[in-house]
């Protein structure tokens, strides 16, 4: 076991790192339009982002530890069906935002809508469906922050920071959230977008040389294929069963495709991609973003196969404590095959990677929990700095709650965290972008739908045990009742939600329950920047109504 | 029937574009095998990595037509160009 320190690569991460926190102190001047007193202006950066900030924006924000790190994790433990399923997953996902992004962009400029819990707010009429939503949002973003915190600890552990006792293994990990939560404070979210430039360049950097140096050094793609197939087939002593799939057979293909398209239906239903769209500029942006994004996919899956070299390169995956970690393969892997200043810089693009997205997703949940919880329902008449106070708060508080999902959860398959986020935030799905289409849905059915699929998808998930640690939440993947089929969980619970709310739909329609009342009209749907009542931020605080939202 | 048929063309297409590139990377079955290799990549994982780079064009199309679409009607009901707004149409 390695316990002595790479001062090498210490140094180089230490610089880049800091390089990084003088770009987000700096950030805080940057584009200024208003005031970061103001929530809008700290939490939407005053929503004046073009396509090629927004690129970044997104990109920062939808490629993360989940691409760096849990995804080759995944395929170096157990393969395909776990782990390349993120490839048509950022496939899938493009088109589908596509076709509802914009329509939320435009009622959102109209309505002055921040969270997708005010749009549901505005479109139903009702606080508790969007209590539901808003709940729901900071609920999901902590394990998906836990997934950065676990990619920054893989590196920080590589370095051979820490040691196997409790406070030291996790030091590390406390000051790099220390400073993330300092800059997040300060400067908002412009901090993140103007990070977002830095990542991106350093995981090109990475993931070029990786790509082009490690196949040849370790005798080709298809040796890199040959290792990963003969690893990933060969049967465990322990269950009787291959220990991965390396081509998924007939029984993996539900799990395999479920896994893709929960994951795709999932991810613009965070309040950080929110934030990220209805931070562009006009209506299209993000539509223009959908055609260019894929470039990232591309990145992803070739990042996914880092996983089969590890496998090839041998690399030693135990941890400081002892026990065996895939979520160490690809430090390992850049420590093993790359020159220490080289491997200091993939792994301050890891680490910077995994900040940039904990950043963004804080700050999404501190605005849900400030607009729509906070303002709603605990004090009306707050003030426009008061607002900004609590959510600057609030998002500290939601960086906690990631440190107890790191903590106290089975970390053996990182990814799981990500899926867990995702199983709880789909069930927001149909109040937010079915409602983008059509008001026919019912308030109650809609939080009943909810509230059932959020315990179901809950219990599922609570019940699939890790065989190797035996603890709960090992997975995410689970038979579809009454059969033998798999799926994800996720979207099993959203099928259950779609059918709760349309026969309850149904129901509350023929006894002519009362619905709440919809604020917005058709046109609201098309608006585009310079229309009648679409505001840019600026515009709204001229008028010295600093709280946008309709109340 | 007379709605569907009020649909344009333009919208028709980006619309079996869009649809596409959802549905054909989810049929798993047309691409769980390993023959034939492309620079020793099995089929299954070239032919994913493939439909990423499909779906830059199939998204840009789509997003052409629409756009195009769009500005006629934003023509047609008076609107201004949104990368250019007016400011006194804010007010």
């Amino acid at each position: 076991m390695n316990h002595t320190v790479d001062w090498v690569q210490l140094s180089v991460v230490v610089v880049i790192f800091a390089a990084v926190t003088v770009m987000g102190f700096m950030a805080a001047r940057w584009r200024s339009t208003g005031d970061l007193d103001n929530l809008d202006e700290w939490g939407l950066g005053g929503r004046g982002f073009g396509t090629f900030i927004t690129w970044f924006l997104l990109g920062g924000d939808l490629y993360t530890a989940y691409t760096f790190i849990a995804v080759p994790a995944a395929m170096y433990a157990t393969g395909a069906v776990t782990g390349f399923f993120a490839v048509p997953y950022t496939i899938v996902v493009y088109p589908l935002i596509f076709v509802f992004m914009a329509r939320l962009w435009s009622v959102s400029h109209r309505h002055g809508y921040v969270t997708p819990a005010d749009f549901v707010r505005g479109r139903y009429g009702s606080r508790w469906l969007s209590l539901a939503v808003a709940l729901t949002g900071i609920l999901a973003t902590m394990p998906y922050i836990a997934l950065q915190l676990v990619g920054m600890q893989a590196v920080f552990e590589t370095m051979g920071l820490g040691g196997d006792n409790l406070l030291a293994k996790d030091l590390p990990l406390l000051i790099a959230f220390a400073v993330l939560a300092a800059y997040t404070y300060s400067s908002g979210l412009r901090a993140p977008a103007m990070i977002a430039f830095v990542k991106d360049g350093l995981i090109y950097l990475v993931i070029a040389v990786a790509i082009l140096y490690l196949p040849s050094a370790l005798g080709g793609w298809d040796a890199i294929f040959g290792a990963a197939e003969q690893k990933l087939t060969t049967e465990n002593p322990a269950t009787g069963k291959p220990v991965g799939s390396f081509i998924p057979g007939a029984t993996g293909y539900s799990a395999y495709w479920t896994l893709a398209l929960g994951s795709a239906l999932a991810l613009f239903m965070y309040p950080h991609s929110v934030t990220a769209v209805l931070s562009t500029k006009t209506r299209n942006v993000v539509r223009r973003n959908a055609a260019i994004l894929p470039a990232y996919s591309l990145l992803l899956g070739l990042l996914a196969l880092l996983g089969f070299m590890a496998i090839k390169a041998n690399v030693d995956i135990k941890g400081l404590d002892g026990l065996p970690n895939p979520q160490l393969a690809i430090p390992r892997l850049f420590d093993q095959e790359f020159p220490s200043w080289f491997a200091g810089i993939a792994f301050a693009a890891i680490a910077v990677g995994a900040l940039v997205p904990a950043a963004i997703m804080s700050i999404a949940a501190a605005n849900l929990f400030t607009r729509n919880i906070y303002k709603e329902f605990l004090k009306k008449d707050a003030s426009p700095a008061q607002e900004a106070k609590v959510s600057k708060l609030s998002s500290l508080l939601v960086k906690f709650g990631a440190l107890v999902f790191v903590l106290g959860m089975d970390k053996t398959i990182s990814l799981n965290l990500q899926l867990l986020g995702g199983i709880w935030i789909l069930q927001t799905f149909p109040a937010i972008v079915v409602g983008l289409f059509t008001r026919w849905f019912h308030k109650w059915a809609l939080l009943a739908g909810w509230a059932i699929a959020m315990i179901y998808g809950t219990i599922e998930a609570y019940n699939v045990v890790n065989p190797a640690t035996g603890k709960h939440f090992g997975g995410s993947v689970a038979n579809i009742p009454f059969t033998d089929t798999t799926a994800y969980i996720g979207l099993i619970a959203f099928a259950l939600n779609l059918v709760i709310v349309i026969v309850l739909t149904l129901i509350l329609r023929a006894l002519k329950v009362a619905d709440g009342d919809d604020t917005t009209h058709a046109s609201d749907y098309t608006a585009d920047r310079g229309d009648p009542g679409v505001h840019d931020l600026p515009d709204l605080l001229d008028e010295g109504g600093a709280a946008p939202a309709k109340s | 029937m007379s709605r569907l048929s009020a649909v344009k063309p333009a919208y028709w297409i980006a619309g079996v574009l869009l649809a596409a590139t959802v549905i054909a990377p989810l049929i798993v079955s047309t691409y769980a095998k390993a023959e034939p290799r492309l620079w020793g990549f099995p089929f299954f994982y070239w032919y994913q990595l493939l439909w990423v780079v499909l779906s830059v064009f199939t998204v840009g199309i789509a997003y052409k037509l629409v756009m195009g679409e769009e500005r006629k009607r934003r023509a047609a009901q008076g609107l201004g160009d949104p990368d250019k707004p007016a400011k006194e149409a804010d007010r």
